[in-house]
């Protein structure tokens, strides 16, 4: 079925077109904010890092010390409109806010436990004293609902680190508690960059009409999510032509590795949890695997201007909600059964039978709170893509983005239908048959 | 409980009748609309009001206005009330029972008849001078005449018990219509739901063999979709035959052929109720009304006059006396004579023991036909309620959750975490819920013309069991999915 045979589906018109609108409305407030000139934050001119949808943890300074607060709780969290769940995270978000500091830095975090149950938190990658790295039952007794817990230590390494429970860690992480720590070096190393950013890889299940993530889940996956939001609700990064930027990957997913794939430009892998990559170990990337329980570090320097696509290759990633039980109809005529399916459940259309693409164009009614087919607006229709996915903007005026904006090509630099003429002068014969 | 007494069943004997027949006791015609006038009276009271009982017309008013009336009623889209209508003009068993009811009026005609005289006329010619001799006699049975009264009590009695048995015969019929005209509209129904069950697994089918025919599902799959839809063409088959079925168990009723089976029915089986049920005090009705108990008080009833005329018979000698008189010489020589016949070996013992006998066997079954009543009332009031219910939840509850389980189903399909096959089956499920509505609602007004029957004074010939005629239903509903691949 085409989108034209679609419309003459009259019955469904009106569900659909109020759906869309509801959707084009929300996704605007959803537009990241201005690009903001970056601020300093450590010696040397380091950046401070911008967390995509997120937030970074507020300091207290209290005689030397750095002292911060997170509370563990249940939120409520929208994935991308039409999407909200009954999640768990860190002072009202998932991921919780971007905890930042500087090495040598002594911090003191007190975590409230709002929960229903005991939780702790183990500071994944930091070398500390043992009795601060959050095993519940092994380095300490767990936080009960209602109790504040202390943990103080120094930050003795700089490098890209994550925070997350170690109690029930199957229920808290599958439910969305996870966070990125991040320790600037006290003495910069390489290249200053201009901009730095965090990004935690997740993976979900949340079954279409249903409210709450599956902690069970060690398959089907079906919500995928850079710091908690899927595309098209994922903010976009946005850069500045020539600057060099770095990007923090973090994956506390259950079960799924990611391949990170960067469209316009190629990178150095430059650091992971463990610590920094030595220059001579490093080699050009597109693509960087993140493997659960780690971070990886990336930096580039973009040239080419233009909104250029990062995302986890593993396509079903790039998805929203798949199901994957339904028959497969490619090829098939859909006509045929069409004519006998309506004839009993009139609202019923085949699907698929010519691929999957622009299946969110058609609009068709869901289950409340779900979001099998989203895509995005792009200036050239719709981006048949969701889940781990994100839009690299690299512009000669950064400052001046809000991000909700389009790249404009210069004229002649988009693939377009070909002049006949032309292909008459190449010697191309579009009706050419093979086999 | 109620007993038998007596004081119950001895009713005033009809006496109206008997003056008419008395009348035309001359000229021999059938009774038939008198019987039938009688009979109307006697269930007036009793007929429930929904029921047309002046349908029910005398031999008198018959011919091309009947004809005509039921060619009329045929003509619309049947009702169970103009079916029941149909049966009371057309039905050729209930004008059998008129005439058998006729049977019982005669004997009651032939036993209110006085005893005929006997004239005895002699001619005689002794010989000689003798002139020829007239003589004249005249006899006339006295005991017969003075039983005559006690005679025609019985025959009243049985004829009374006739009446009722007569009149149950009349609701009986209208009853036995009634489930006939539910049963067509039932299986009508159910042949409806059925081809749509059909319908759904040719559309499984279709799909089946579309997806099948571009390399996206096993044979195994398809062939189980085929087995499917030959099931349910088999269901559709069988509920065809149950609608032609209930159809000619109608026609017997409606008492058509030829061209009068044509007729149709547009109506659907109609929601349940519950005001019968709600009322009190209905076993003590169902005793008051009931027809089985009246045809029976009325033979225990002839039973106890035959008793008594039997002992009667055997007191009383057989006395017949006359007149006579002789013409002799030109004069007339009267006399009078009496005959007595004395009872000395048969005093009728043998005749009065059977009615004593059956009298009592009468009683005994009269006390367990009001017991069978009473048990039969409370059944079938559960099962009114029972089926109201049910049905109600069926209709309220279950229909409008697998409508909504297909609704949610069609925005799981569109949001591909379900198949085309899964749909259909939700749809599915749609039908089946339809087709136990359908089921419950017959067994419904089944018993609920079961308890009207009951009210109306007439238990024999009940069908209280329950009844499921969509049994076929479960070849089209089961097929294995084959979502999966
Ligand atoms: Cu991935």
């Amino acid at each position: 079925m085409d989108r034209r045979e679609f419309m003459q589906l009259g019955a469904l018109a009106g569900g659909t077109l109020l759906a869309g609108q509801a959707l084009a409305q929300t996704s605007s407030n959803l537009a990241p904010v201005r690009a903001e000139k970056p601020r300093i934050v450590a010696p040397g001119g380091q950046v401070a890092v911008v967390t995509p949808n997120g937030s970074t943890l507020p300091w207290k300074n209290v005689r030397g010390v750095k002292v911060g607060h997170l509370v563990a709780m249940p939120v409520k969290h929208t994935f991308a409109p039409g999407l909200e769940v009954e999640a768990w995270g860190y002072n009202g978000s998932t991921p919780g806010p971007t905890i930042e500091a500087v090495e040598g830095d002594r911090i003191r975090i007190y975590v409230t436990n709002r929960l229903p149950e005991p939780t702790t938190v183990h500071w994944h990658g930091l070398i500390l004293p043992n009795g601060m790295d959050g095993v519940s039952g092994l380095n300490q007794r767990p936080i009960a609902p209602g109790e504040t817990f202390a943990y103080e230590f120094t930050l003795n390494r700089a490098g890209t680190y994550m925070y997350h429970p170690h109690y029930d860690e199957m229920t808290q992480m599958a439910l969305g508690m996870m966070g990125m720590l991040i320790v600037h070096p006290k003495r910069p190393r390489g290249p200053r960059v201009d901009r730095d950013f965090a990004l935690m890889t997740h993976e979900w299940k949340v079954l279409p009409g249903m409210r709450r993530p599956d902690p069970n889940a060690m398959s089907d996956f079906n919500v995928l999510t850079f710091n908690s939001k899927a595309f098209p609700a994922t903010a976009p990064l946005i850069i500045g032509r020539g600057e060099r930027v770095r990007i923090r990957f973090g994956n506390l997913s259950a079960m799924d590795h990611h391949p990170i794939h960067l469209h316009g430009l190629y990178f150095e892998m430059t650091g992971t949890d463990g610590g920094f990559v030595p220059e001579s170990a490093r080699y050009p990337e597109t693509s960087v695997l993140v493997p659960v329980g780690s971070t990886r570090v990336i930096e580039f320097v973009a040239d080419e201007p233009g909104d250029w696509a990062m995302h986890c290759h593993m396509t079903h990633h790039v998805m929203n909600q798949m199901g994957h039980e339904a028959p497969v109809t490619v090829g098939a005529n859909a006509r045929t059964i069409d004519q006998h399916v309506q004839a009993l459940v009139p609202q019923y259309m085949t699907m698929g039978q010519a691929g999957m693409g622009g299946m969110e164009e058609m609009g068709m009614p869901v289950p409340t709170n779900s979001i099998p087919m989203m895509g995005g607006k792009g200036p050239f229709g719709s981006i048949d893509m969701g889940g781990m996915f994100t839009v690299l903007k690299v512009r000669e005026n950064p400052e001046a983005e809000d991000g909700s904006g389009w790249f404009a090509h210069p004229k002649g630099t988009v693939a377009d239908k070909a002049d006949p003429a032309k292909l008459a002068a190449d010697g191309i014969d579009p009706d050419v048959h093979f086999g | 409980m109620k007993t038998w007494s007596s004081s119950r069943w001895k009713k005033p004997a009809q006496g109206a009748l008997l003056a008419t027949t008395l009348v035309l006791g001359g000229c021999v015609s059938v009774p038939y609309a008198d019987d039938v006038r009688d009979v109307r009276s006697t269930l007036g009271p009793r007929w429930t009001p929904e029921v047309p009982v002046p349908a029910l017309t005398g031999e008198a008013q018959r011919g091309e206005d009947i004809d005509a009336a039921v060619k009329q009623l045929l003509a619309q889209p049947l009702t169970a009330d103009s079916a029941v209508r149909i049966a009371l003009l057309n039905n050729r068993d209930l004008r059998a029972a008129m005439h058998e009811l006729g049977i019982a009026t005669g004997n009651l005609v032939q036993a209110s008849l006085p005893p005929i005289p006997e004239l005895e006329l002699e001619l005689s010619k002794p010989g000689g001078e003798h002139e020829l001799q007239l003589g004249v006699g005249v006899e006339y049975s006295l005991s017969d005449l003075l039983l005559l009264p006690q005679r025609r009590g019985v025959a009243l009695a049985e004829r009374a018990s006739e009446r009722a048995r007569t009149a149950g015969e009349v609701l009986s019929l209208a009853y036995r219509t009634r489930l006939a005209f539910y049963d067509v509209q039932a299986r009508r129904q159910q042949l409806e739901l059925r081809n749509l069950a059909l319908r759904n697994a040719q559309a499984r089918y279709a799909t089946a063999a579309e997806l099948e025919k571009v390399g996206n599902l096993r044979a195994l799959d398809l062939a189980t979709e085929r087995s499917a839809v030959e099931s349910a063409r088999l269901a559709v088959a069988e509920s065809e035959n149950g609608v032609q079925d209930a159809r000619e168990a109608l026609n017997v009723l409606l008492g058509v052929f030829g061209a009068g089976t044509q007729w149709t029915v547009d109506s659907l089986l109609g929601d349940p109720s519950d005001a019968l049920s709600k009322q009190d005090g209905l076993e003590a009705r169902a005793i008051e009304s009931s027809l089985d108990l009246s045809t029976l008080r009325g033979r225990m009833e002839a039973a106890e006059l035959r008793r008594k005329l039997a002992a009667t018979e055997g007191f009383l000698p057989d006395v017949s006396g006359g007149v006579s008189g002789e013409r002799e010489d030109d004069r007339w020589q009267m006399g009078a004579h009496i005959k007595v016949g004395v009872p000395l070996f048969d005093r009728k013992r043998g005749e009065r023991i059977s009615a004593l006998s059956s009298r009592e066997s009468l009683k005994a079954r009269y006390e367990a036909t009001a017991t069978a009543i009473r048990a039969s009332l409370r059944q079938t009031r559960f099962r009114v309620e029972s089926t109201a219910s049910r049905a109600k939840h069926v209709r309220d509850v279950l229909l409008p959750a697998t409508r909504k389980a297909l609704e949610e189903t069609v925005l799981q399909y569109n949001a591909m975490q379900l198949g085309v096959f899964d749909l259909l089956r939700a749809q599915d499920n749609v039908t089946n819920a339809a087709s136990t509505y359908v089921d419950t609602l017959l067994e419904h007004h089944r018993a609920r013309a079961a308890l009207e029957q009951l009210l109306a004074g007439r238990h024999e010939g009940l069908e209280l069991a329950p009844t499921r005629i969509s049994a076929a239903a479960s070849g089209s509903g089961s097929a294995p999915a084959s979502d999966a691949h």
